[in-house]
């Protein structure tokens, strides 16, 4: 629950980006979102009620649908037995659309009603049969709707009411809700309308006090918007706060209008409820529209008080161009609020809240364009941020008891100018003696840039002043000083004030360890800066930064002009720092440039090992002839000794060995031959194995008859 | 009855089946608030989400009843945390399991605010993400703020420092600066997952901007943050916010005028920024899917089981883009593959036919051993693609080496010549008288 409530609140913050407590009234903006959120065909009538009532109450001429079509919808609807919710819808849209319905055709649902109403039990039974005889009594005025029993059906819904002004959505369901309540007393009042009858005084005025008590549950946001939150409720679909809030004032609306004598309601809440439903600005969602609208237009002619909404066009001030403070006052509608006062109470500074710079003045009336406003500022106000409290005073008493003004009301005003800044001199200093070594001036609004070296033996002293429109000394938000080495190591140090003079000194003694002994050059880069420093060429002025420096310029040579919150280079130092200790702290990883990841890499082509050097064809030839040569010798060396074959074996049997024998010789060597063509090892040893065995086997039997005749002979 | 049963089961894998970017007509996507109002007035953004197709479930955060998970199905493709402050959600959820269904594959979208609870916190801190520890710090730029007439502590910033990427941020340039009020954070540069997609100005620090400073801003210049992006390694993508308000109705209609500058723009980038952002986080843009991988020889159309060195080979995949409806082909000419054994041996960048289709080839190198085709493609935005397939390559077989090589024919010659020479000589000596 807690969170929700913190939720709710934040939620209202953000909501309001640009207007932190003042919330605006509905203005043309809200017109045309309007026209843009309720331009899709509605689906169900419900939808189609929604558009038409928040045109009818933005008055929108265009319609947001085609009224026809709608109007037969609306008939299909209220036959016999479509349900009681699409029965009370189509009354309401045919109250603003006013389609052409037979007589008749009420008098029915009206009967179908009251026999509904007679034994209905659930909270929204009895609100929508209720509601649609309500309807039916304001279009058809000869049909009879006058309920005979009305304090027996006041009786019932009361019978759902709890102790603390909440009620139940049915008497079996023991949790109550919020959201049930505004439902309820909508159904309430409309059974006081119907009434044939007077209904108890009592009765009404126990519901009033109800009413009173249901407040007491109302939560309140710290800017003083009144809301009503709805815990989840079993059986029902979850509400939020809008919707909550919105049907809480719709029923307490109701009532308040068919009864008579004032509800007891203080007018801050009902301002309260206005500034919860304006602050949520332009819904999106089209039911949340047609909630915050309806409820608006309620809370604009309720007859409890009627908010008036201060609002303020702009609460960003300029002393150069001599702005006017200006407020409006109007009606949550952005119409006329009566003749009335704005009285500022006071206004102070946000840092010194006992001293108020302007005390109970009233603000003029501008009849024609609305606004109330301070002609000029006081002479003491000086650039900063203040809070004004404003008052609404009205001028007719009267008045006071018909529209609630919400008493004093705080509005943070920022009031910017030109800071002049003066005097920069940037210097290095040595050490022991303070002596300046280098010294510079520099002109902050120009573009120049000084180059200095220090080393760590010396200081670097920085000063400059600011100073605002009435001579007092500035002290910006932002004074920052960046040292930006090369390797994108940033180091920030804050600009300090002494009186007049903002000043630091670097004693690069004292630094180096923070500069992780990192030698080299340094960027210096000054940032000085405030919500309260003019902004240049934004629409609070209306002149170029350069011509306002030139106009400055002209009236006093000798003061620069800084015009905005600026952040600019000043030059760089090449610092000369001793050499890291082992164990000083490493310098942290600069950060990656996310677009270096990415990308494609080198082509990686494979280098193929170069093949072996080989002498040219020619070269091997001439050699292969050179080789043969030899053979040649030998055979024409065999020639030459006049060798024969004589000793040839005669007989055929050992001829045939012999044959054999060589040609299985020739054949080994044939093998060779092939093996190196073709063959490979295992073809040519298995070959070899047959060729040999038949070759030994031959050159065995030609040997032996070699050896026997040779043998023979020798013994012959 | 059978035939009933048998109608069932073979309907279960159809009513089981979880996410598939094929399948987009049911992307469901959990919106948790703090208040049902944030419904009504953030309603552009999720308009403009389902009007995309996705299926939006509000609940409030702290709901006794939500649940990411039941019978160990997710029940949803995406989540959106638009509840900074809630400090502990409701149901069965918590920053593990949230943690769990981002591991799961599913995207998450989280905006902080200035009362950023511990959990949301925690849950960025997960992510890589580390706001600034001062509560009570908001992103202030005295130089880059949006003019406003009523907005004076120039807290409301308009920042125009975008990543550079088409696929993230969509081709269409972003012409207005963006408008951010809230809270900034920093990346760990070491998180190569992380990237910031709007960075503060250089002049811009994280402090609160009611007090004086004491000390220097912890985060400071373009470091900064305001929205980040990270996509996980298992394609998971998240979308961090430092500011709720940025995805608001009022900031999405909002004009903006960059202090300084002397254009005034009719309507912030906020609802182009924001729109475009969240395709890339849901995976309408810039997820690829690689299909198809072949290699085979030059001349031949099936893959061998081996190669040999030296052999020239062609490699192709093909790669599509998810374009939110269809697969696309993807058109890019920085596709590279790697011929890779414990380094790259070839790396080559592949040529494309702009139909998805991409190829090259090259020749196998004169190193044997176990290779791999990698095509490990990661870039800005978009999904990584690790592809990787194994092929040993060979040398050559003893067969297959030079058979006559013409500087051995002396070598040969002198063989052969020594055989004739001994078969001339065998005959002679044998049978000379």
């Amino acid at each position: 629950m807690a969170t929700t409530a913190v939720g709710a609140a934040f939620l209202l913050l953000l909501l309001l980006p640009f207007s932190i407590s003042i919330p605006q009234p509905i203005s043309d903006s809200h017109r045309s979102a309007a026209s843009n959120l309720f331009n899709q065909i509605s689906p169900s009538l419900e939808d189609a009620y929604e558009a038409l009532r928040v045109f009818e109450i933005l008055a929108i001429e265009k319609k947001p649908l085609d009224t026809a079509d709608t109007c037969k919808k609306v008939l299909e609807n209220l036959g016999s037995s479509s349900p009681l919710k699409d029965v009370f819808y189509a009354l309401k849209v045919n109250g603003i659309l006013k389609c052409n319905i037979d007589g008749t055709i009420f008098k029915d649902i009206a009967s179908r009603l009251k026999a509904t109403l007679h034994d209905a039990s659930t909270l929204l039974d009895i609100y929508y049969s209720v509601g649609s005889l309500v309807l039916i009594k304001d279009q058809a005025s000869d049909v009879d709707v006058l309920l005979t029993d009305a304090n027996g059906i006041f009786h019932s819904i009361k019978a759902l009411s709890q102790s603390d002004g909440r009620w139940r959505y049915s008497s079996d369901n023991p949790e109550s809700s919020t959201y049930a309540s505004g439902l309820a007393l909508e159904g309430l009042s409309g059974v006081i309308s119907l009434a044939s009858s007077e209904i108890d005084q009592s009765k009404v005025s126990i519901v009033k006090n109800g009413i009173v008590k249901l407040f007491d549950s109302i939560e309140k946001y710290d800017d003083g918007a009144f809301y009503f939150d709805e815990k989840f409720v079993r059986g029902s679909e979850p509400q939020g706060s809008l919707s909550t809030t919105s049907s809480v004032v719709r029923g307490v609306n109701a009532f308040a209008a068919v009864t008579s004598g004032k509800i007891n309601l203080p007018g801050d809440t009902i301002l309260g409820l206005a500034k919860f439903f304006l602050s949520i600005g332009i819904p999106g969602d089209a039911k949340d529209f047609f909630n915050q609208v309806e409820s608006l237009s309620f809370l604009d002619s309720n007859r409890i008080s009627i908010p008036l909404i201060l609002s303020l066009p702009e609460t960003v001030y300029s002393l150069t161009k001599k702005g006017q403070f200006k407020v409006k006052v109007s009606t949550v509608f952005g119409s006329a609020a009566p003749p009335l006062t704005v009285k500022l109470v006071r206004a102070f500074s946000t840092g010194a809240k006992d001293s108020a710079i302007i005390d109970s003045k009233e603000l003029q009336y501008n009849q024609e364009s609305g606004f109330h406003f301070l002609d000029s500022f006081p002479k003491n106000v000086d650039v900063g941020t203040y809070v004004f409290v404003l008052e609404i005073v009205l001028h007719d008493s009267e008045s006071e008891n018909v529209y609630a003004t919400g008493g004093q009301i705080h509005v943070p005003i920022y009031v910017i100018g030109v800071i002049k800044v003066g005097n920069a001199e940037i210097a290095v200093l040595d050490s022991d003696l303070g002596n300046v070594e280098t010294h510079n001036t520099l002109d902050l609004s120009g573009n120049d840039i000084v180059s200095l070296s220090a080393n760590h033996l010396q200081k670097l002293r920085l000063s400059f002043q600011l100073e605002t429109p009435n001579g007092r000394v500035f002290k910006p938000h932002q004074a920052f000083l960046k040292l930006h080495h090369e390797t994108k190591i940033e180091h920030i140090f804050l600009v300090g004030n002494t009186g007049k003079k903002f000043e630091i000194i670097f004693d690069f003694l004292g630094l180096v360890e923070k500069l992780f002994y990192l030698s080299g050059k340094y960027d210096i880069e000054l940032t000085v800066g405030d919500a309260v420093m003019v902004s240049c060429t934004t629409y609070y002025f209306k002149v170029t930064c350069s011509s306002l420096i030139l106009l400055y310029r002209n009236l006093n040579k000798n003061i620069l002009f800084q015009e905005n919150s600026f952040s600019r280079l000043l030059g760089h130092v090449e610092l000369d720092l001793p050499e890291a200790p082992e164990k000083a702290a490493r310098p942290p990883l600069p950060p990656v440039d996310p677009y270096s990841r990415y990308g494609p890499n080198a082509e990686i082509n494979h280098i193929f090992r170069a093949p072996e050097k080989r002498p040219p064809q020619k070269l091997s030839l001439v050699f292969l002839g050179l080789i043969l040569l030899p053979f040649i010798g030998f055979l024409v060396g065999l020639l030459r000794l006049g060798v024969n074959l004589k000793n040839f074996p005669g007989s055929t049997v050992p001829a045939t060995f012999a044959t054999l024998f060589h040609l299985g010789l020739a054949a080994v060597l044939l093998l060779y031959v092939l093996f190196w063509l073709k063959l490979d090892l295992f073809t040519t040893l298995k070959t070899l194995g047959l060729l040999g065995v038949f070759t030994m086997f031959f050159g065995h039997r030609i040997l032996s008859y070699l050896a026997l005749t040779s043998t023979k002979l020798k013994s012959a | 009855m059978a035939k009933l049963i048998f109608v069932f089961l073979t309907l279960i894998p159809i009513l089981c089946n979880s996410f598939t970017p094929e399948k987009t007509s049911d992307r469901r996507i959990l919106v948790l608030l703090d208040d049902f109002a944030v419904k009504s007035s953030h309603s552009l953004f999720f308009k403009s989400l389902q009007s995309r197709g996705f299926d939006l479930d509000f609940k409030l955060a702290d709901d006794p009843k939500i649940a990411l998970q039941r019978y160990g199905q997710y029940l949803y493709d995406a989540l959106v945390l638009f509840s900074p402050t809630i400090e502990r959600f409701g149901g069965s959820i918590d920053a593990a399991a949230i943690l769990d269904f981002v591991d799961s594959g599913h995207d998450l979208i989280v905006a902080a605010d200035n009362n950023a609870s511990d959990l949301i916190r925690e849950i960025a801190t997960e992510c890589g993400v580390d706001f600034d520890e001062d509560t009570s710090a908001v992103v202030v730029d005295h130089s880059g703020y949006a003019v406003s007439a009523t907005e004076g502590d120039h807290t409301l910033i308009a920042s125009d420092d975008f990543i550079k990427s088409d696929v993230i941020l969509g081709s269409k340039k972003i012409e207005a600066p963006v408008l951010f009020q809230g809270i900034g954070h920093s990346l760990n540069p070491s998180n190569s997952l992380v990237l910031k997609v709007l960075s503060a100005s250089p002049t811009a620090f994280s402090a609160n901007p009611k007090s004086k400073l004491t000390s220097p801003p912890s985060l400071l210049g373009s470091s900064i943050s305001l929205v980040s992006v990270i996509q996980a390694r298992n394609n998971a993508r998240i979308l961090i916010s430092g500011s709720l308000s940025v995805f608001s109705n009022r900031f999405f209609n909002s004009g903006v005028q960059k202090a300084g500058s002397p254009t005034k723009h009719d309507k912030s980038g906020n609802e182009q920024f924001f729109t475009e952002l969240s395709k890339w986080v849901l995976h309408e843009r810039g997820h690829l899917k690689a299909v198809n991988v072949q290699h085979h020889k030059v001349g031949e159309t099936n893959e061998p089981s081996i190669y040999r060195i030296n052999d020239d080979l062609e490699y192709s995949v093909e790669i599509y883009e998810w374009s939110g409806k269809s697969w696309e082909p993807y058109v890019a000419d920085d596709v590279q593959v790697q011929f890779y054994m414990m380094s790259p041996y070839v790396l080559k960048t592949l040529s494309n036919d702009k139909k998805g289709r991409f190829f090259t080839s090259f020749k196998v190198p004169d190193v044997y051993g176990v290779f791999q085709f990698k095509v490990e493609y990661d870039r800005l935005g978009y999904t990584s693609l690790s592809l990787s397939k194994q092929i040993p390559v060979r040398p050559f077989r003893h067969n297959e080496y030079e058979r006559f090589i013409p500087a051995a024919y002396p070598y040969y010659g002198a063989a052969f010549s020594m055989m004739a020479g001994f078969f001339v000589f065998s005959a002679v000596h044998l049978y000379n008288k």
